[in-house]
């Protein structure tokens, strides 16, 4: 039986590891963490329809018990070939092919100085919000129940100043869903966006985005934060452009959330060194090529599946997953 | 004659501060300038951007254009790497150049600027030196600095063995050799045409306005003094 | 006020043998700074510096106000690193913010475009005989200090510390725009958490305070000040920056910038008398401080050797907090203990509001 390592374990390395069983071929999935999972583990609700992460999540752990295909935790990769992968501590697995589904890695922050988060209390980024909302308390520093509230979209997504140049894609949706999850639990709140453009590309996606405005009367306003400061009263003062006017705006509020965007995966560049892969110019991987062969790497053997070569949102993952574990059996049947 | 775009693109400033904008407003957000006038430092990049020669014009004689104070906040932030202030610097100098400043009056304060400080340079090798700072065009400067005013040469020498002589310290006067180079500099670096250029275009539009002494002391005051408040 | 980052922007800064490079704003109002910074170097410190006579003013002012084409300043730029050359001299330091951003901004446009550094050596050439070569390290005065601030806390006499209560001091830091919003990584600290003067402040005792217009503009904006019909745009953001800090109870402000400290300081007289607002303790202004004065403080210079007579808001009560000892009858005498009268009083210095006096006539 032809054997396939799958690199991470992730919604997209799981969803490979599913077809790929389907079309009679052995995978083993590869996963850094201690836990399979990927990115979702830390996700509260999808949009554009709410469900649960951790519903999505659970059933394709089922499917993956069900098919016993084996994750292996905490096996991180230090290099590959078409032919195996070895681990950092040194052992190597053998294999047929390999499909890469490591996905992305989170902008921190930080880097956006300006912003002061991790200094600044009541500064948090999507992830944060993500992670309050899982836990079921969503709250100021201090406690207290936010009055007043800014997402502010792009951050660490088409900024040059912090070499990531593309557009994350999925931050302004998850702006208009926490927006929304947020009025839902402080009716009373003011919510602002604050957008450069609004880029609705999925299904259901623009009319989230009316619903947004229309129901829940969240409020957006075109232009990017230029800088937060803290106020003596705890609160962020933060300045922008309300570019539509054409007017400096300055306003205090109780919570900043930054949403942050995905950039290539701090393992993408040592993997591609040892595998000799082509990365484009943002980090990720590229593709053989963008059309016909957006699943395959420029090393034959070598796939892709799901962020690990540019943002996407985990339909799209689960989708790729599948055209990858098939271009892989595909390779392996020739 | 060349394009006003294209004469923008001779200046290195131009070049290093205009990539492309994307209109996203945090030059604006946090430009002191603009919480101040009617004036919003990214639509200037964002016309500049179109090449649009008859807008680039309106730039170049309208009073917009000199309400930047040139403190750089724009360049940090810009995630485009675009410089704001660096645009403005290459439109006010182009508006120089070509005399368009006198159209407008903030630009017509360059003349002002010349004489104040421009000459100053020359005559001193500094920008600035106390006997400049006159109290009564200066009352924002306050009661003390009245004080030193009036007491320059008991209260600065206890500070600078030179005060308004030769040798090493505080407020010396520059020997006239050092004067000579710097004055040879701005011949052939540019710096006199330039100085020339405002006078020249000063006067002209002196006498447009009705100055029939062209651009003497009383129109270099009014430029100075005057505000027509219309900028807010 | 909390940082996280500053470690990461730090800069080459050389231990000795300075050129030195004078500011117009500081020695016009804060010459008492400029002799003490040269002090501090050459007698506390045993360190060498030349003050050339020759040198000049970098004409950023000029260049600021666009009266001064690019050309020409670097040519003036070049002219003071030819004078480098000759003394003998590597390390550049200036004065001044806006001269610091000149440079720095000269010597990356030489690099970006070498072609205009090509023409500036012919210039300089062609007008006065020199060649010039570039300065091994470029550094402002203050990060000079900034690089001693250790070892000037080992001479303290005076720590930023309130000498009744024992609380640190509480310090506005003012950077000034041009220090590291051009470029960054060209101060210590970088343009969002610049370290330079916080370094200072807290190696010697006292705690820097955050508040929401503190990277603002002190509201200088060259033409917007040098020319009067402008000046509303100048005390507006200097008005915007003390309403911003003033619920903190900031103890003084220090500033990197000689414009900054100056505009500071001399803003608030304006609004005391226009408003009759005044933004320290009793009545008073906020004491605004070079970070030379502070430096000289901290190493137990008189506080009028320091020049800091020449301010408008009064010092003596942050000298009393420090408690420092110095002579009130002294402030205002001129050379050799003439006496040549005092300032008239104003506003800001806690006297009543019946001399309110409208600045719009």
């Amino acid at each position: 039986m032809k054997k396939v390592i799958i690199i991470g374990g992730g919604a997209a390395g799981m969803q490979t590891a599913l077809r790929l069983a389907e079309r009679g071929i052995e995978a083993l999935i590869l996963e850094k963490e201690a836990e399979a999972g990927g990115k979702l583990r830390g996700w509260h609700a999808l949009f554009p329809t709410f469900t649960p992460a951790e519903e999505v999540l659970t059933e394709l752990r089922r499917r993956i018990e069900e098919k016993k295909i084996e994750i292996r935790t905490r096996s991180e990769v230090r290099s590959l070939t078409p032919k195996s992968v070895t681990l950092a501590d040194g052992q190597r697995l053998d294999c047929d092919a390999v499909v890469l589904a490591s996905g992305f890695t989170l902008f921190d922050a930080a880097i956006k100085e300006e912003y002061g988060y991790g200094l600044y209390d009541n500064v948090f980024t999507s992830a944060d919000i993500e992670r309050m909302l899982n836990e079921g308390r969503v709250a100021r520093a201090d406690g207290s129940a936010p009055q007043r509230i800014a997402l502010l979209h792009c951050v660490g997504s088409r900024d040059e100043k912090v070499c990531q140049q593309h557009c994350s894609r999925v931050c302004c949706i998850t702006g208009v869903k926490q927006a929304m999850e947020l009025k839902q639990r402080f009716p009373e709140a003011d919510i602002f966006n604050f957008y450069m453009d609004i880029r609705m590309f999925g299904p259901g996606y623009e009319e989230m985005y009316r619903e947004a405005q229309q129901k829940c009367n969240v409020h957006f306003v075109r232009g990017r934060i230029s800088e937060a400061a803290p106020t003596l009263d705890g609160r962020i003062q933060i300045k922008a452009e309300d570019t539509l006017t054409g007017r400096p705006l300055r306003m205090s509020v109780d919570m900043l959330i930054l949403l942050v965007g995905m950039r290539a995966n701090d393992d993408s560049a040592a993997l591609a060194e040892s595998a000799g892969l082509q990365r484009s110019p943002s980090g990720f991987m590229a593709p053989r090529d963008h059309f016909l062969h957006n699943v395959e790497s420029n090393v034959e053997g070598i796939f892709y599946a799901g962020t690990v070569t540019a943002p996407k949102n985990i339909g799209e993952t689960l989708n790729e997953a599948i055209a990858a574990a098939d271009a892989a059996a595909d390779y392996l049947n020739e | 004659m060349a394009k006003y775009f294209d004469m923008l693109m001779e200046d290195v400033r131009f070049r290093e501060g205009l990539n492309s904008c994307m209109n996203c407003g945090v030059c604006t957000g946090v430009c002191p300038a603009a919480e101040f006038y009617n004036y919003d430092p990214r639509q200037i990049v964002s016309i500049v951007q179109t090449r649009d020669e008859e807008a680039i014009e309106r730039l170049l004689k309208g009073d917009t254009i000199w309400y930047c104070g040139e403190c750089m906040s724009c360049r940090p932030r810009c995630p485009r790497g675009n410089t704001p202030g660096y645009v403005i610097q290459a439109l006010r100098t182009l508006s120089q150049k070509l005399g368009f400043f006198a159209e407008s009056e903030k630009g017509r304060q360059q003349l002002a600027l010349k004489r104040i400080i421009g000459d100053n340079i020359l005559r001193t090798g500094y920008c600035i030196v106390p006997r400049l700072v006159k109290p009564d065009l200066h009352p924002e400067q306050g009661t003390v600095w009245k004080w030193i005013f009036d007491h320059d040469k008991d209260i600065f020498p206890q500070f600078t063995p030179v005060y308004m002589r030769h040798g090493a310290g505080a407020l010396r006067r520059l020997d006239e050799e050092s004067l000579g180079e710097i004055d040879r500099i701005f011949e052939v670096s540019g710096g006199k045409a330039m100085f020339e250029s405002i006078e020249r275009h000063s006067d002209r539009k002196a006498r447009e306005l009705g100055y029939e002494e062209g651009a003497d002391q009383r129109y270099m005051m009014d430029v100075f003094l005057n505000n027509s408040n219309e900028h807010y | 006020m909390k940082r996280n980052s500053w470690k990461e922007y730090q800069k080459q800064i050389a231990d000795d043998r300075y050129y030195y490079a004078r500011s117009c704003i500081r020695q016009n109002f804060f010459p008492g700074s400029e002799k003490a910074f040269i002090d501090i170097l050459q007698n506390d410190l045993g360190r060498d510096l030349l003050d050339d006579p020759k040198h000049s003013s970098c004409t950023g002012i000029g260049y600021h106000s666009d009266i001064v084409p690019l050309e020409t300043i670097m040519t003036v730029v070049a002219r003071q690193f030819a004078l480098m050359t000759e003394a003998g001299y590597e390390n550049f330091v200036a004065s001044c913010i806006t001269s610091f951003g000149v440079y720095t901004e000269v010597l990356a446009t030489w690099e970006e475009f070498p072609e205009t550094e090509e023409k500036t050596r012919e210039n300089l050439l062609k007008a006065t005989g020199r060649e010039f070569r570039k300065p091994a390290s470029l550094a402002h005065t203050s990060d000079v200090m900034f690089h001693f601030r250790e070892e000037i806390a080992r001479k303290a006499k005076h720590k930023l510390v309130n000498a009744l209560t024992g609380e640190p001091l509480h310090v506005v830091e003012h950077i000034g725009c041009h220090y590291a919003k051009i470029f960054p990584k060209s101060g210590i600290g970088g343009s969002e958490f610049p370290y330079v003067l916080a370094g200072m402040i807290e190696s010697w005792g006292g705690q820097c305070v955050d508040y929401p217009e503190r990277r603002h503009c002190c509201g200088f904006g060259f033409r917007n000040y040098l020319v009067q019909a402008n000046r509303g745009y100048s005390i507006a953001n200097s008005h915007k920056k003390l309403e911003s800090m003033a619920p903190y109870k900031p103890d003084f402000i220090v500033a990197n910038c000689p414009g900054c400290a100056m505009f500071l300081d001399k803003w608030q007289y304006a609004i005391a008398e226009m408003e009759g607002t005044t933004y320290g303790e009793n009545g008073h202004g906020i004491p605004v401080l070079t970070y030379e004065e502070m430096a000289g403080l901290v190493l137990g210079y008189d506080p009028w050797a320091l020049g800091m007579q020449m301010h408008q808001v009064d010092v003596e009560p942050l000298l009393d907090k420090m408690g420092i000892d110095y002579d009130p009858a002294a402030k205002y005498l001129g050379r050799n203990g003439k006496y040549i009268g005092k300032p008239a009083s104003a506003v800001v210095n806690g006297c009543p509001p019946d001399t309110l006096y409208d600045m719009r006539e």
